[in-house]
């Protein structure tokens, strides 16, 4: 390994407080074509890292590989202690202590905002209904639209939609939330309600992993931003770090690409 | 449309409003020209045939009977409509059920991951659906129930309770004022089971714990009917043969037999096509949300994928519906005594043709459109509510 | 502990295989269950099938009573104009395939990359049951006549689709492109004539019967269907609930007890001069039938024409006709090929109400009444006849099922 990758894996096997999510040489292919290459990385206790690179670079495919919405093909994924394997227990356990947000929202239209909230804590962790619901609009307050509670999803504006899936997520009381391009969708207008959001919880002390090429998100913050291209990690720094003073070629073409 | 106009009225030859009308009386004129033409043309040929054209017959006397039931040739035609109508709603509400049942099994059968399900269900669908469904009639009726099936001599008695000949399945049935009690406490014992269902919803909130109405209410309603059985002791009468009859329990008339198996063979493979295909239409997303929530295979089934498959499903499904009911006419052809056939008969014995079909088509197209409203009604219902 | 196998690391076939058997039959004790059962079943099923149609079976009531089935009582010494029909029409067919193909090209959607043997091994894909269908009927036949009629269909389609595609790659002069399009629209009928010419279509049979009464109630219905989209889709009054009217109606009724009242009422709505014979009331009936469903198809097609599309018309000043007929109406039409094609799918397999209803003696009305013969009575064969015919129409129906999803997937659209 060179030097450059050396520093690179000190850089991303570092991690603020112990780690939560540990991930050790993961391979993953789609047929003949490999979309993750060796990948380490730690992601420590209440850290946010966000991850960044061109499209088909295996970002997204990082992070569904984590709540097994992707099965990886070689390596370790362990998530709190719990290695994630066939094992259909450890799946659903992993997939309780993880949150995850989609580009595409993937609301429930067929029940109302408060019961799309409300569905999983009382089906999974078999909560009460008066107290899934109370837990359900403290949700919908922290995401600031309790008054939709009773709406439809397809009556809410994108930015509503997916701050209500937000709220779904962190009804779970997740250690972890995983975003997959949560604004990619939006229309401008509605990017800024949702990383305010997404601000406050990073401030309130949640581990997140966040895929976006939202820079002003990852600037204002990021602990650590991860650049991956072709199935690899190629660069990790602090934002600063980042921004102002790349090491690799492949992350200052891309930055300034993008920039 | 506007009265006033900027700039001058143009002439009127020339003005779009009055055109369009000029072209629909224009057609209006046409289609009822040919109508006039055909309904002349009518009247001039009954004329010469002699047999009075309107809605007389009905009063009339039937002249032929059907057998399975008291009807003789001496009472009015139109209770042997009453009779056909029935006969209809009998098949074609049993169909639908059971068409139903087995179309829902085979459609999620084509998504199992297990290979053997998979493809006994694929070619099930394949094989029939691309059959003509009168090819399946006549082969019920003429390969199974008269090559098959034995001869009411010879007739089979799987474990005693039943008899299967081609002269009709005797199934046990209940005796004489048994059905009304039996009737009672099925009755009672649904009534318990949606009390109980709401009972278990009230404990599942308060608590927590999933609900199992389900399972508590089904087996609540089968105690009943059993301690009922035990208490009231309901009299059974199994059916045997006597020289070539079925006599006791209830004969399961061979035409009714052939023609509902069919119907049902052939409309389960349309319905399972839809049921496959509204499953599959919902996004997939969907699915990801749920198992990213931690909701297991069946949560996610039943909770998420199947309420938005359901709605995608409503209206096909109540194409099918109407096909099975319009379907059931083919009865005629294999002496089921539905609509269609009691319409044929009596006017083979001389009832005006026009006027007879043109009421059992009226009959068809009300069912018709009662359904298609029900499906309607059902659409609106569970759609999904939309800015 | 690894928790996935490296696809790169080799596997022995019956690792592979055990992988395969554990996770797809048996992944859990409910699943074993059912793998066993239906497995059971299935194999105990197709067993008895096979020693059926392979041994005890005696197909000797089809082989000897094949023209009977296929073209009823048709007097033998026109059977050779048949052959010359199906020939022609062949290599009309094929002409039409090649066109297609010629516009696929041009248009860069063909599949060019599939040459030599892939191509081959992509036509058998596609037409191989067709042709074991037809190898299996002509095994049947006791004379050479009929092997030499396949021959000729083969040579004819293949010429057909030659010519197509040179008429469709080279631009020919309008003159030229008229009087084709002509001749091609017209060949049909004057087969149809020429057919009629020998044996009036009053005498039709058999499998013939059953494909002449579909193909002409498609093609007749068309003009009616297409109309009543128009009127129900119009904004005046009178000509919606007319259309309304009209679709409803016949939508509501079984097409079953329409071919009874066509059968014994029809002929009091004409002048007592025009007898119609009973494959011509089927006719009548489906062409009158199939144009409600034609018209909710093709509405479905205008619905699914961009509104925009009628606006720019208007706005270059087309008249309301021309905007219909050049720009809205060709691309619904387009959009609704599979639909259609379903449609015709149906009526074919509906023809067969034509024969219980009107007493014509098609296709499966034979096949009932060859087992009623003096050699073949009471002997059970009824089976033999039924498998036959219902393999008739089943792999009519499931080509043409096939061919209208590739189709679909070929254009790229698919509006139900």
């Amino acid at each position: 390994m060179s030097e450059s990758m050396e520093t690179v894996f000190a850089d991303a096997t570092q991690a603020v407080g112990d780690a939560i999510i540990e991930l050790e040489d993961v391979d993953k292919y789609f047929g003949s074509f490999q979309a993750l290459k060796g990948i380490d990385m730690k992601v420590g206790r209440r850290e946010v890292v966000v991850v960044i690179g061109p499209s088909g670079g295996g970002k997204s495919t990082l992070i569904r590989c984590i709540n097994r919405l992707e099965k990886h093909d070689k390596g370790h994924v362990v998530v709190d202690g719990i290695e994630l394997s066939d094992d259909v227990r450890n799946i659903q356990e992993i997939r309780r202590e993880t949150g995850m947000v989609f580009q595409s929202f993937n609301l429930f239209p067929h029940l109302s905002v408060i019961d799309n909230v409300t569905l999983a804590p009382r089906l999974v962790r078999r909560m009460p209904k008066n107290e899934a619901d109370d837990l359900g609009m403290q949700m919908l307050e922290r995401v600031k639209i309790p008054e939709q509670a009773r709406k439809y999803p397809g009556q809410l504006s994108g930015g509503q939609q997916q701050r209500v899936a937000i709220a779904r997520a962190l009804a779970m009381q997740p250690k972890v939330m995983l975003f997959d391009e949560p604004t990619s969708a939006l229309d401008p207008e509605m990017i800024k309600e949702v990383l305010e959001v997404m601000v406050e919880l990073a401030q309130g002390g949640m581990t997140m992993i966040v895929v976006s090429h939202e820079m002003g998100f990852a600037r204002a913050v990021a602990d650590r931003v991860v650049f991956m291209a072709d199935g690899q990690i190629v660069e990790v720094g602090t934002p600063e770090h980042f921004f102002t003073n790349p090491r690799e070629d492949r992350t200052k073409l891309f930055l300034s690409q993008i920039l | 449309m506007t009265t006033q106009q900027a700039g001058a009225r143009p002439p009127l030859w020339r003005d779009v409003r009055i055109l369009s009308w000029v072209f629909q009386l224009v057609v209006f004129a046409v289609v009822a020209a040919v109508v006039y033409w055909l309904i002349n043309n009518y009247r001039m040929n009954t004329a010469s045939s002699g047999i009075p054209t309107n809605f007389e017959f009905l009063t009339g006397p039937s002249s032929f009977g059907i057998p399975g039931s008291d009807f003789d040739q001496n009472q009015p035609v139109h209770s042997a409509f009453v009779i056909g109508v029935l006969n209809t709603l009998r098949i074609s509400v049993v169909g639908v059920i059971l068409a139903t049942a087995l179309g829902i099994l085979i459609g999620i059968g084509r998504l199992s991951t297990n290979w053997v399900v998979n493809k006994v269900s694929a070619i099930y669908v394949e094989v029939i659906r691309n059959l003509p469904l009168l090819v399946i009639v006549v082969f019920t009726f003429l390969g199974v129930v008269f090559q098959v099936l034995p001869r009411i001599e010879n007739a089979w008695k799987p474990l005693e309770l039943l008899v299967v000949s081609n002269r009709g399945i005797g199934v046990p049935w209940y005796q004489g004022n048994s059905g009304g009690m039996l009737l009672l406490l099925a009755m009672f014992g649904a009534f318990g089971w949606w009390l109980i269902a709401r009972w278990r919803r009230i404990v599942s909130e308060r608590t927590g714990e999933p609900p199992r109405s389900g399972f508590i209410g089904a087996a609540f309603l089968i105690l009943t009917l059993v301690i009922g059985w035990f208490i009231f002791g309901f009299g059974v009468t199994l059916p045997e043969v006597d020289g070539r009859q079925i006599v006791g329990g209830i004969r399961i008339d061979p035409s009714y037999f052939a023609v509902l198996i069919s119907l049902v063979i052939y409309t389960a493979s349309h319905i399972a096509e839809i049921v496959r295909g509204s499953i599959q239409a919902v996004p997939r997303g969907q699915g990801e949300a749920a198992s990213a929530l931690a909701l297991g295979p069946f949560q996610r089934m039943w909770n998420v994928v199947l309420p938005q498959a359901m709605r995608i499903a409503i209206p096909p499904l109540g194409n099918q519906y109407l096909n099975l009911i319009k379907n059931s006419s083919l009865g005629a052809g294999f002496a089921y005594f539905e609509l269609t056939a009691v319409t044929q008969i009596t006017v083979g014995n001389g009832s005006p043709a026009v006027p007879a079909f043109a009421l059992a088509l009226a009959f068809y197209v009300v069912i018709s459109l009662v359904t298609s409203a029900l499906v309607n009604v059902a659409n609106r219902r569970f759609a999904l509510v939309e800015r | 502990m690894t928790t996935a196998t490296d696809p790169r690391r080799t596997l022995r076939h019956r690792d592979v295989a055990l992988i395969w058997a554990r996770h797809n039959l048996f992944r859990s004790r409910l699943d074993a269950l059912l793998t066993l059962v239906l497995g059971a079943i299935g194999l105990y099923l197709t067993f008895r099938f096979l020693r059926f149609v392979f041994i005890n079976a005696r197909w000797e009531i089809i082989g000897v009573n094949l023209k009977l089935l296929l073209v009823g009582r048709w007097p033998v010494a026109h059977l050779l104009r048949i052959a010359v029909s199906i020939t022609v029409l062949a290599f009309w067919g094929g002409i039409f395939v090649g066109l297609i193909r010629a516009r696929q090209v041009r248009r860069g959607f063909a599949d060019l990359d599939l040459i030599g043997w892939q191509r081959i091994g992509d036509l058998s894909r596609r037409f191989g049951l067709l042709i074991a269908t037809m190898l299996l009927v002509l095994a049947l036949a006791t004379t050479v006549g009929p092997w030499l009629v396949a021959l000729g269909l083969f040579i004819a389609v293949l010429l057909g689709r030659m010519v197509g595609f040179k008429l469709g790659s080279v631009p020919l002069s309008t003159p030229l492109v008229r009087l084709s399009t002509l001749v091609l629209v017209i060949t049909p009928f004057v087969v149809f004539l020429y057919l009629v010419d020998a044996v009036p279509f009053a005498e039709w049979e058999g499998f013939l019967f059953n494909v002449t009464a579909a193909g002409a109630g498609i093609i007749l219905c068309f003009p009616l269907g297409i109309l009543l989209a128009l009127g129900r889709r119009s904004k005046l009054p009178l000509l919606r609930s007319l259309s309304v009217a009209y679709i409803e109606f016949v939508r509501g009724a079984p097409l079953y007890v329409l071919l009874l009242m066509a059968n014994v009422s029809l002929e009091f709505f004409v002048p007592p001069w025009i007898a119609p014979s009973k494959p011509l009331r089927a006719v009548v009936t489906f062409t009158l039938f199939t144009a409600a469903y034609v018209a909710e198809i093709v509405r479905g097609g205008l619905q699914s024409v961009p509104h925009g599309q009628e606006e720019a018309a208007k706005a270059l000043g087309l008249s309301p006709y021309r905007q219909i007929t050049r720009i809205v109406l060709p691309q619904a039409l387009r959009n609704v090929i599979p639909a259609q094609i379903g449609q015709f799918i149906s009526l074919f397999k509906d023809t067969t109400l034509a024969g219980l209803a009107l007493g014509i003696l098609d296709l499966l009305t034979a096949g009932q009444a060859v087992t009623q013969q003096d050699a073949y009575r009471g002997q059970g064969l009824i089976i033999e006849s039924l498998l036959f015919v219902a393999f008739l129409f089943w792999v009519g129906s499931f080509t043409m099922s096939r061919e209208s999803q590739r189709l679909e997937r070929k254009l790229g659209v698919g509006v139900r």
